[in-house]
């Protein structure tokens, strides 16, 4: 199938999350270049919100938003997540492979663009009295996206409801510890480089 | 200014550069002698630098007075004196503006009665002293000459144990002749009398905050031995009063603990005649001096005097780093200037301000170096004050003058941005009131400008909008009938030939 007719698989996917998700690795209905293309319009999404959101609905100081940060942590959760669901789930008689996992989660995360780009030009039409429709329709995109998570990461590898959630569980914990041992190798690594540095310094002076 | 040009960030951006340049270009050389900084608060909780609204113009000790003071402990401004309790002199002088003597009060009834640490004074609107006389336990009140009329001395109740001492610190009196007076350990709130001097009651007790874990810990978990030792948690007394011009007393607390504060406990009040707080608390910050005292739990503003104006703005006298703090009507923090310290201009431990005719000077006594600081608004000071005050009576043009006066000293001035908004808002220029609002960072003003201009510009665009969104569906419409007539023609033609 063609990569636009991938990408606009997506609609299908976040309305029918159980039945979609299954084509989805199935009969091979979506794509990872779609699946990346998505993240990158999340990415998009959350850098235009905090820049370009009206002055009422934002509480960035737009002086001090570095939009590299904002993709780069992005970016990372989104890795993370996949790679620590990876991890885990190769454990667990998971049936997924990497490829089918950050498929599945590019896909999951569509909820955020379709509802929080609107929501940047509805923001400039809305009072403060009114931002309630805002707010909810803000967390409305976040728990959908959850959802989708949730259905995409058990359809990726067959599992039930109680070994998703527990698997989920697991994975959120092996982001943290994913995290922990990177930085503690950066730290390492670091040190490393400053005790080598150190001894040809010394040796050259001496 | 403003209605001329459009505030797009293209212009606004070199306009504040230059503004600032020539700010710092130009300030130095104006103020540097100055021993403090003046600055506010702005949308993010941020120091920022502005012009001094009042500059440190002198000194009123011994030399000008011509008799030492010691330990002077209140200072009461009318229009043309200034009052003194001179505490460790046991008498209360009066001084012209610039410091020379006019009269001293050291007696009660006569010679045989002297006044015993005096720590308070209050001039009523007639010119009637009333000297709390702390060592006598007393109240006394001497006409404008300095003439005694009365004593009212230990209020008759059994409120008050008999054991305990009474020793009044501070003294007003309101509009209706109701007084009011702190006495020392004394927490039950203000000890009011009426005009007559007979005891009244307590008015304005503070209420105990208790924070959760503090009283579980305290009734739950704690042995005998553990809760013998602890301190008991007592309402917290005030430590100054002042009356203003609608006869509303506003009241400072210095001795709160870190966990009071913790839960957002006033340090400031301003009471109604049943001792309700009414103090507007409308700002982004609460009115407790300064604010990195509450993001990092040390340091915190301890206020010992108040003073108000009668357009609702009040000034707030800081004993921990010697600031005094400026609110407008709203809770909002104007502006906070002075510092303790060592250089001339510099507080040692300030203990109560006054303000002079029309706000132009405010006088700070100082305990430690026995003598009254004399400081003078600036330009900046009063196109700030007047801009509010004429607000405050309603004068829109007069406000929006001054306001745009402020904002040409001071171009970072959220305050200003805020006020000129206002002015707009009221005037009907939305659009305007908006992009104002939006520099001052005040959503919710903006939220209620963006609401009318968004009605605004429905009311105009509705009508025209629906009548070009019923011209659109109109000609679609035209578009189907005739498909449907051409492929009624179509079949008809078909039918024809085939027959």
């Amino acid at each position: 199938m063609l990569y636009a007719e991938k990408l606009k698989y997506v609609f299908y996917v976040i309305f029918h999350p159980a039945d979609g998700f299954w084509d989805l690795k199935r009969e091979k209905r979506g794509s990872l270049s779609a699946s990346l293309t998505i993240v990158a319009l999340t990415v998009f999404t959350l850098g235009m919100e905090k820049l370009n959101t009206a002055f009422l609905f934002n509480n960035n100081r737009i002086s001090e938003v570095n939009v590299l940060v904002d993709v780069i942590t992005v970016l990372l959760v989104f890795t993370l997540w996949c790679v620590a669901n990876w991890c885990t789930t190769s454990l667990m008689d998971g049936k997924g492979r990497m490829r089918d996992i950050f498929t599945a989660i590019g896909y999951a995360l569509f909820p955020i663009v379709l509802i929080r780009l609107p929501l940047v030009l509805a923001s400039f039409c809305l009072t403060a009295e009114e931002g309630a429709f805002y707010h909810i329709f803000g967390f409305l995109s976040y728990a959908w996206t959850a959802i989708l998570i949730f259905m995409g990461t058990m359809m990726t590898h067959e599992y039930s409801l109680g070994k998703t959630v527990f698997t989920c569980v697991i994975t959120i914990l092996g982001m943290g510890i994913i995290l922990f041992i990177g930085l503690l190798f950066f730290h390492v690594i670091s040190e490393m480089i400053v005790f080598v540095s150190t001894i040809y310094k010394e040796v050259r002076f001496r | 200014m403003v209605q001329k040009k459009k505030w797009g960030t293209k212009r606004i951006l070199p306009a504040l550069l230059l503004a600032a340049a020539v700010f710092l270009a130009d300030t130095p050389v104006l103020h540097a002698d100055m021993p403090y900084d003046t600055y506010s608060y702005n949308y993010w909780g941020e120091e920022v630098k502005e012009p001094h609204s009042y500059l440190y113009a002198g000194m009123i000790s011994g030399k000008e007075i011509g008799t030492n003071l010691s330990y002077p402990s209140d200072l009461f401004v009318t229009d043309h004196a200034l009052y003194v309790a001179d505490t460790g002199n046991a008498r209360v002088l009066v001084l012209s503006e610039d410091g020379a003597l006019q009269m001293e009060i050291g007696y009660g009834k006569d010679a045989s009665d002297p006044l015993k640490s005096p720590q308070g004074v209050f001039v009523t609107g007639e010119g009637h002293l009333y000297v709390a006389d702390t060592g006598n336990s007393r109240i006394v009140e001497y006409d404008r000459n300095g003439n005694y009329l009365r004593e009212i001395g230990r209020p008759v109740t059994t409120l008050i144990p008999d054991g305990q001492e009474y020793s009044p610190t501070k003294v007003v009196v309101d509009g209706a002749g109701r007084i009011y007076v702190i006495a020392y350990g004394i927490n039950m709130g203000l000890v009011e009398f009426n005009s007559e001097g007979e005891f009244q009651g307590f008015m304005g007790a503070t209420q105990v905050s208790v924070s959760m874990f503090t009283y579980i810990w305290k009734n739950y978990f704690s042995t005998q031995a553990q809760q013998d030792r602890m301190e008991t948690i007592i309402p917290t007394e005030y430590s100054n009063i002042f009356v203003d011009n609608e006869s509303f007393i506003y009241a400072t607390i210095n001795n709160l603990s870190s966990e009071d504060r913790a839960a957002g406990a006033d340090a400031v009040r301003r009471l109604n005649p049943t001792g309700t707080d009414i103090l507007r608390r409308l700002g982004q910050y609460p009115v407790i001096g300064d604010l990195e005292g509450v993001t990092f739990g040390w340091n915190y503003s301890s206020f010992v005097d108040v003073a108000a104006t009668d357009y609702g703005c009040y000034f707030i006298l800081d004993e921990t780093d010697g600031k005094i703090f400026a609110y407008d009507y709203d809770g909002i923090s104007l502006f906070v200037f002075g510092r303790s310290g060592i250089r001339e201009g510099n507080f040692q431990k300030p203990v109560s301000i006054g303000l002079g005719d029309g706000e132009s000077t405010i006088y700070v006594l100082d305990n430690t170096l026995n003598s009254i600081f004399v400081f003078e608004i600036t330009d900046y000071g009063r196109h700030l004050l007047d801009a509010i005050r004429l607000n405050n009576m309603g004068d829109a043009q007069g406000s929006t003058r001054e306001w745009e006066e402020v904002l040409k000293l001071n171009s970072n001035s959220e305050l200003a941005y805020t006020g000129l908004g206002k002015t707009y808002l009221t005037e009907g220029r939305y659009k305007e009131a908006m992009e104002c609002f939006e520099l001052g960072n005040s959503k919710k003003y903006y939220s209620k400008a963006f609401s009318y201009y968004r009605k605004e510009v429905m009311e105009t665009y509705l009508t025209k909008a629906v009548i070009a969104a019923a011209a659109v569906l109109f000609v679609i419409w035209l578009i189907r009938k005739i498909r449907r007539y051409r492929r009624w023609v179509g079949e008809v033609r078909c039918y024809m030939q085939k027959n």
